[in-house]
């Protein structure tokens, strides 16, 4: 059963680990975990809160060298996972040994919006780490909560599949150059009769306003609108600047949230963008990044006929 | 650090930080004023600072740059200010030489937290001083 502490993970491996229930959850994690502890690897885990603490009494004292974050609060916009994993790359970089991960980005109650999201991060994972780091990152599906076609597409963005007890290569992973092709999945479009603004340079101030007016109308509170607005200026600053000197805002409501899109000519080909923590040197672009730090979601979306940025903000 | 004599106009709707005096204006454009500020030495921004007046701000302020000790700025009437404006701060830091500093005052919350999630938060030439609340 200890084939997971045998294998050797010189390189970068990123696998799905299909799993049906809790209980087989622990089951399967567990041993993984304590392998790398065996090991002396650092041993992150991102999972929900009810997890780790199951986690935590299986694996007794080996817990104590294991770190674990609550995937509600890491991922609750998906694209600010992988800079949390970039970081933990970076802390163990250097101290010549392997290291491990458990993240489980995708979970039976996430929205539409964010399952897709979800699903784009999973593949960005195959490219968002070089192929030297010697990571093994397991991502927990749990087959009696997730639909079929979740668990089919886990297993076009991993290379590898763990179930039961056996390990193999997934047979349909996308590969990594589709993994970072240009994000062109369709979104739901934007409800008849939205607001919508066409702005060019000049525009930027009335961006402001229109996105604050909604975004108070929505019920969001102070803070929450300022941060949508920021955000939102700095995408229509993108437009104005790299996506053909202008664009179009619309604004909308949804169910439980506000919503605003940019869409402009432009192309977004950097898969990463907005994933990237940014250095201090002055030069590098910043505003998709930010606008993930303060959104609950952002979608990013790049066709050959142009790219759109939604903003979701929950109300 | 800084006096309670309160600078500016009383009842005028802009006032600069507390113990601050301002001066003339050394640059305007339809979004953006800069006057000089003695005592302390520095500058006092007031309206929107963004991707349209970052370039002559930063060039400004590298004019500013060529004297002696710490280069204050009093921020707490920017209504808004975005990446392309707090880069501009932050390039104007960069090429500051000898030991000398910019010292952000008055940063509304907003501003204090964009800098730090961009990366900015922390620069051995940019000093953000905590005296957001002075003004009230």
């Amino acid at each position: 059963m200890s084939d997971r502490g045998a294998h050797a993970h010189a390189g970068y491996r990123h696998d799905a680990l299909l799993h049906a229930g809790t209980a087989e959850f622990v089951a399967r994690t567990a041993p993984f975990i304590r392998a790398g502890v065996a090991a002396g690897e650092p041993v992150l885990v991102v999972t929900s809160g009810e997890k780790i603490q199951l986690l935590r009494s299986e694996l007794g004292e080996d817990a104590q060298r294991v770190r674990f974050a609550d995937m509600a609060q890491v991922g609750a916009n998906p694209a600010r996972i992988i800079p949390f994993w970039s970081e933990f790359v970076d802390q163990c970089a250097g101290a010549g040994r392997p290291f491990r991960g458990i993240g489980e980005p995708i979970w039976a109650g996430r929205s539409e919006a964010e399952l897709v999201e979800c699903q784009r991060h999973e593949s960005l994972l195959n490219v968002a780490l070089s192929q030297e780091t010697p990571m093994w990152l397991l991502c927990p599906y749990d087959t009696e909560a997730l639909e079929p076609e979740v668990i089919r597409e886990a297993l076009r963005s991993h290379p590898f599949v763990t179930e039961g007890t056996t390990q193999r290569e997934s047979g349909v992973f996308r590969g990594n150059v589709a993994s970072a092709a240009p994000f062109d999945a369709p979104l739901p479009p934007p409800p008849s009769g939205c607001h919508e603004f066409e702005f060019g340079p000049g525009g930027l101030a009335t961006v402001r306003e229109i996105v604050a007016g909604a975004a108070y109308g929505a019920g969001l509170r102070a803070a929450r609108v300022a941060d949508l607005v920021q955000a939102a200026h700095e995408v229509a600053v993108n437009s104005v600047r790299h996506g053909g000197g202008r664009g179009i805002l619309r604004v909308w409501r949804d169910v439980d949230a506000l919503v605003c899109e940019v869409s402009d000519q432009g192309r977004i080909n950097e898969p990463l963008v907005g994933r990237q923590r940014p250095g201090a040197r002055a030069a590098a672009r910043r505003g998709l990044w930010l606008a993930n730090q303060l959104c609950d979601l952002v979608q990013i979306r790049s066709t050959p006929s142009g790219s759109i940025v939604r903003l979701v903000m929950h109300s | 650090m800084m006096s309670l004599i309160r600078g500016g106009v009383d009842g005028g709707q802009q006032q600069p930080m507390a113990g601050w005096l301002e001066g003339d204006p050394m640059y305007a454009d339809k979004q953006l004023v800069i006057r000089h500020t003695i005592p302390p030495n520095g500058l006092s921004f007031s309206g929107v600072l963004d991707i349209f007046n970052a370039d002559s701000v930063a060039s400004s302020l590298s004019d500013q740059l060529h004297g002696q000790g710490d280069l204050h700025i009093d921020l707490s009437n920017v209504e808004f200010c975005d990446v392309s404006g707090i880069r501009a701060l932050v390039t104007a830091a960069e090429t500051a030489g000898d030991g000398r500093r910019l010292v952000l005052h008055g940063l509304p919350p907003l501003l204090q937290k964009v800098m730090t999630l961009v990366g900015w938060g922390e620069l051995p030439t940019l000093a953000l001083c905590d005296c957001g609340t002075e003004q009230q």
